[in-house]
């Protein structure tokens, strides 16, 4: 193992943000073992400032990788550039990634292509003697698991957003970006341009942020203001069984047992006492905020903040809060 | 169209799983206690796939679903199923009892059961709901060499190959064009899922359910790349801050709160 | 107009693949195999056969203690014994009878021998279950997991034809949606209901036929939790049975405590559906039982993994009703067939099935419908009557309390089965079901500490129980304006205390005003709402089938 490689992530020359935290986890590591943090970046011809971005940061290189056939993105170039630009990346890298519908299509691949393994949806990385031992959750966050590669920490690691909030060193001097050169055949698999789409049904389990409402909201149209709350959060809405129940939301809004198991940046519970059917459906999510009258509610238990209060008074205001800067 | 769908059984979804006990007090897998099932995005897997038959036996081609699982004695109930619901055959791969395997060992395993297969398409459920790695479909498509796509809404076969459409992140979507063979991965909800009717579970009781010994394959637990170390309850590690004050004084508090942890956009 | 349900031709439709189901079907395979060895030249298909479960798979929905008398089973399957692993069972080394004062226990000195259990097995009945159904498969019988009878078909003439099974895919108003299958109609001149206890195929028959026994069934709804306790507190093969607090002198019932491998026990309360008190709470009641000292120090440091409820029938040999008829047999707990002095119905479940496969078998040769007859006659001879004959006055000796009772028990015991007082009139338990105006004390309640005493909630959450969401609810209340008037204010709605899984709430309107609430996906099927509710008008029907509990290990 000679150092920490970062592959970064990008779209239209611009880094997407995750890419800094697995820098973030990639200069922590790298630190505690004595490695050098090389960056990777594939982007197409016209993407090249993605590279740039990254040369601020505490790092030995940025290695960029340009060409034509890296966008629109498509897995099996994305494969070729990889495969080829990790070869000068020294002897057997310890290749971090972030963990998106982007790497999901590519690394296992890539890590194959290498003889190597790989560790998706890590959540932290720690060093137990030689082991690099990755958590993740597993059974839909109802476990945590400790994993590791068998063969020795080299291979690939790729890391839940919002897992190593840490902003990422920045550079003491300026970073060296070198190009690199790369053959890529013609692919097999032929990508059209990415549109929008409203979606039919929402996968609240890629959600990032849910704000879940409970019977403790008493009327539907105080709905109103859950979705006022979720638009500013970012979130997608949700609600325990009773309201979905009781038609004011669809079914499959339904966090918990017998509806969906979630594990998003933030839930925020209002309303909701916290039966054990709903907690095992929420309580992976990385930071629960409850609102609720009685402070006893379970709710609380798993929540890492609560207010205790009256909701029809905490939520407006928290709109406002929010509002405000 | 010859298709093969790969499916895995996993722990029901509401099962309250418990730990089983390790050699030195470590756990490393949970208890077999619970009901198992078929793992929900295999199954969205083998709708799509029942649904192309069914387009091409309406069309007046041939049209065939193999199912193929990895795994111990249980899951030949799983294959029982698919057969019940309308594939027409199934491949067991029997591991031994509580022999783990990580996705490359059931990626080689598989690929080793299909070396004698023709078929047109592969389709895998996007993750499974255990262990969730969401690479073994990826796997097989390297060890077989074929084109893949993940996290399929739409398939569209042609004479040429197939149009599928993919799910990108924020709302976004995609068209991909594939030769054939190809491996897709499929994103759940992709159909409605069907009931299996009571003539599909007598008939799927006269369908072909072959079984192949793991250790037949040259493929063993000693074949994995990943290794557990420890599984254990999710850690609580903070406790809970009760923010206090009037309702606008615990929203500030809060709005400041999450500002600083960048959950606000 | 053609009917939207596929019809399904069979010669033998059994409802339910529980112990009697199971067992009949498998007996019915072993005779036709017989059979078909000795008269090559008239061979009879097994193909005609089908057993029918709602549970997702054969033993999903069975829950019992469970001591077992081996003799049934050891006659129809004696390969069990070497495959007792299989069964989760270990033989029974060590028995004692217990009586539980608020603060003390005493062991009585003698086990009264109807609670001997040497020889029997502790066993996990939904393994038995999973056991036999693998059995019956093998022997080439179909078995539809995950389908429910919805209703029993009839003919012009009165006779039953067969079983309408459950509708798939209908939403929260009924209406289809997309993937709706109907279901099927299975015509069989054979129906074979062996649906557990107060099966809801068996009450429509009970309703259109006026079945009735010689007094109306009488039922006690048993709660359970597992517990995993630390190495060597309590014996594998270990049976305590309790008597006393909490129940009092008035409810009748009892606890038990059995020792299971791997350190775990099975721990359980059985309260009799009789109660005058509308807030009879009994899963309430069972977490008070775990409070008792001597209970507490047991399940110190344990952990509960599994909870279940279930109702059973005691009202024994005076409560059976007629059991068979014109194209149906009634086997099992259907049938009533409990001892409720030895607290064992296993054993006379498989045994009801054996039988059942004798007549109907006799019924296919034949082709002759009315050999099913012979069933009811041979339940009422042999092994069956033999138990439960002798037992016939156990539960009615209760009636004045459980103290009287237990002499009387005694007395009725060296009798040889007769009472020397005879009793009154017998009445099923909802009508003995007093106002709450005449209520004098508090209802026992407790607030549970998640550790050692649950709520509703998170001991549903532990049977594994779900249903589909979005489907009709399946409590079907022929009134519901009679529960926000008459009955709050007569009983003061006692579903909402009766239910051990919460699926009954008065939910507070936006006027003031309370209305009934379901909760119906937390529904564990045991069936005490269809029995105890004082005005008769909920009817349980099966939700969509695979739906309910997951008793794995139960």
């Amino acid at each position: 193992m000679s150092s920490v490689c970062l592959l970064a992530e990008q779209s239209g020359g611009k880094l997407n943000p995750i890419t800094l935290e697995v820098l973030s986890a990639a200069q922590t590591l790298a630190g505690a073992a004595g490695l050098p943090v090389r960056a990777l970046v594939l982007c197409g011809a016209d993407e090249t400032q993605a590279a740039d971005a990254l040369a601020g940061y505490a790092l030995d290189k940025v290695i960029r990788v340009a060409h034509a056939r890296l966008a629109p993105y498509v897995a099996e170039s994305h494969l070729a550039a990889a495969l080829a630009a990790l070869a000068a990346c020294g002897s057997d890298p310890l290749v971090l990634l972030p963990h998106t519908y982007q790497t999901r299509d590519y690394a296992p691949r890539l890590a194959a292509r290498r003889g190597q393994g790989l560790i998706t949806d890590v959540t932290a990385l720690r060093w137990r003697e030689s082991r690099l031992e990755c958590s993740r959750p597993v059974y839909g966050g109802k476990l945590a698991a400790e994993v590791y590669l068998r063969a020795g920490p080299a291979g690939f690691y790729s890391l839940q957003a919002g897992a190593f909030p840490q902003p990422p060193a920045p550079a003491a001097r300026p970073v060296p970006i070198e190009d690199f050169a790369v053959e890529i055949p013609a692919p097999r698999v032929l990508a059209e341009a990415p549109f929008q789409e409203a979606r039919q049904s929402v996968d609240l389990s890629q959600a990032a942020a849910i704000v879940a409402a409970g019977r403790g909201i008493k009327e539907a149209k105080n709905l109103e203001m859950i979705r006022q709350l979720a638009a500013q959060l970012g979130a997608e809405v949700a609600a325990s069984r009773p309201l979905c129940d009781s038609g004011w939301l669809p079914m499959d809004c339904q966090i918990g047992s017998s509806g969906q198991t979630v594990a998003p940046r933030l839930y925020v519970a209002i309303g909701i006492s916290g039966a054990i059917q709903h907690l095992v459906g929420m309580k992976g999510a990385r930071t629960i905020v409850a609102i609720n009258k009685d402070p006893e509610a379970p709710i609380f238990e798993v929540a890492d903040y609560g207010l205790a209060g009256d909701l029809f008074a905490i939520v407006p205001a928290l709109i406002s809060a929010l509002n405000a800067a | 169209m010859k298709i093969i769908v790969c499916l895995k059984q996993v722990p029901a979804k509401d099962a309250p799983l418990r730990l089983a006990a390790g050699s030195d007090g470590r756990a490393t897998a949970i208890r077999e206690d619970v009901s198992f099932e078929m793992n929900e995005p295999d199954a969205y897997a083998l709708e799509a796939a029942l649904r192309l038959k069914e387009a091409c036996l309406a069309r007046q081609e041939s049209g065939e679903v193999a199912v193929l699982t990895v795994g111990p004695a249980r899951a030949a109930q799983m294959l029982r199923e698919a057969l019940a619901k309308g594939a027409d055959r199934a491949l067991h791969i029997e591991t031994p009892s509580g022999a783990e395997l990580d996705s490359h060992a059931i990626a080689v395993a598989m690929a080793a059961g299909l070396q004698s297969e023709n078929f047109d398409l592969i389709l895998t459920g996007l993750q499974s709901d255990d262990a969730g790695y969401a690479q073994t479909g990826l796997l097989l498509a390297e060890n077989l060499g074929l084109p893949h796509a993940t996290i399929i809404m739409k398939i569209e076969p042609h004479a040429g190959g197939l149009r599928v459409k993919r799910e990108l992140e924020g709302g976004r979507f995609q068209w991909l064009e594939l030769p054939r063979p190809a491996l897709l991965t499929i994103q759940s909800g992709i159909d409605k899922l069907r009931y299996a009717t009571l003539l599909g579970i007598k008939q799927a009781k006269n369908k072909p359910l072959a079984r192949l010994e793991l250790s037949a394959l040259g493929v063993s637990p000693g074949s994995n790349r990943l290794a557990v170390a420890r599984l254990a309850m999710p850690e609580k590690t903070k406790a809970t801050e009760m923010l206090a004050g009037t309702p606008a004084e615990m929203a500030a508090a809060l709005a400041q709160k999450l500002r600083q942890l960048h959950l606000v956009p | 107009m053609i009917s939207p349900h596929p019809e399904l031709p069979a010669e033998v439709v059994i409802v339910g693949a529980g112990p009697a189901g199971l067992a009949c079907a498998l007996r019915l395979a072993q005779i036709i195999d017989t059979h078909n060895a000795a008269h090559p030249e008239a061979p009879i298909s097994k193909d005609g056969i089908c057993v029918l479960e709602k549970g997702r798979e054969p033993g999903a929905h069975l829950l019992s203690g469970a001591v077992m008398d081996p003799g049934a089973l050891r006659r129809l399957a004696p390969e069990f014994a070497t495959d007792l692993a299989a069964l989760d069972a270990v033989p029974v080394h060590d028995d004692a009878a217990w009586f539980l004062s608020r603060r003390r226990a005493w062991r009585l000195p003698i086990t009264p021998p109807p609670l001997r259990n040497h020889g029997n097995y502790i066993i996990s009945l939904q393994k038995l279950g999973a056991w036999l159904a693998q059995k019956v498969e093998a022997a080439g019988i179909t078995i539809f997991s995950g389908v429910a009878g919805a209703e029993l078909l009839w003919t012009e003439s009165g006779r039953i034809a067969g079983v309408r099974t459950d509708d798939k895919g209908r939403d929260r108003d009924g209406q289809p949606k997309t993937g709706f299958e109907p279901g099927s109609d299975i015509t069989a001149p054979v129906t074979v209901l062996a649906e557990g206890v107060r099966g809801s195929l068996t009450e429509q028959l009970r309703k259109r036929l006026r079945l009735e026994g010689k007094i109306p069934q009488t039922f006690a709804l048993g709660i359970k939790e597992i517990w995993e306790l630390p190495p060597g507190r309590f014996p594998a093969g270990r049976v305590y049975h309790t008597l006393g607090w909490p129940l009092g002198n008035a409810l009748y019932g009892g606890g038990w405590i059995y020792g299971l491998p791997e350190n775990r026990i099975s721990l359980g309360l059985v309260t009799g559906l009789e109660s005058s008190d509308p807030r009879l709470d009994p899963h309430a009641l069972f977490q008070i039982f775990k409070t008792h000292p001597w209970v507490r120090q047991l399940l110190q440091d344990g952990e509960m993994i599994r909870f279940g409820a279930k109702a059973l029938p005691n009202g024994g040999w005076p409560a059976l009703m007629p059991l068979a008829g014109e194209g149906w047999l009634l086997l099992g707990d259907s049938a009533g067939f409990l001892n409720g002095q030895r607290l064992k119905g296993i054993h006379l479940a498989i045994e009801s099935g054996c039988l059942a496969a004798e007549s109907v078998f006799a019924a296919l040769r034949d082709r002759s419908p009315a050999r099913l007859g012979e069933y009811a006659t041979r339940a009422r001879q042999g092994a069956i009557r033999r138990e439960l004959w002798p037992a016939r006055n156990f539960h009615r000796a209760f009636e004045h309390g459980m103290a009287l009772g237990l002499a009387r028990a005694g007395l009725q015991w060296i009798m040889g089965g007769r009472d020397p007082f005879g009793f009154a009139p017998a009445r099923p338990g909802y009508q003995r079901m007093r106002p709450l105006a005449e209520m004098r004390h508090p209802a026992p309640a407790l607030t549970p500490d998640g550790r050692l005493t649950f709520d509703k909630m998170a001991d549903v959450y532990h049977s594994g129980t779900r249903h589909e969401e979005d489907q009709p609810a399946h409590l079907l209340i022929s009134d519901t304006q009679i529960c926000a008037t008459r009955c709050a204010r007569e009983f003061g709605n006692p579903c909402r205390f009766f239910c051990p899984a919460q699926v009954y709430e008065m939910a507070e309107q936006s006027d003031g005003s309370r209305q009934i609430h379901l909760n119906p996906s937390n529904c564990v099927h045991c069936k005490t709402c269809d029995i105890l509710d004082p005005y008769q008008i909920i009817t349980w029907a099966p939700p969509e089938g695979g739906g309910g509990p997951d008793y794995q290990g139960c």
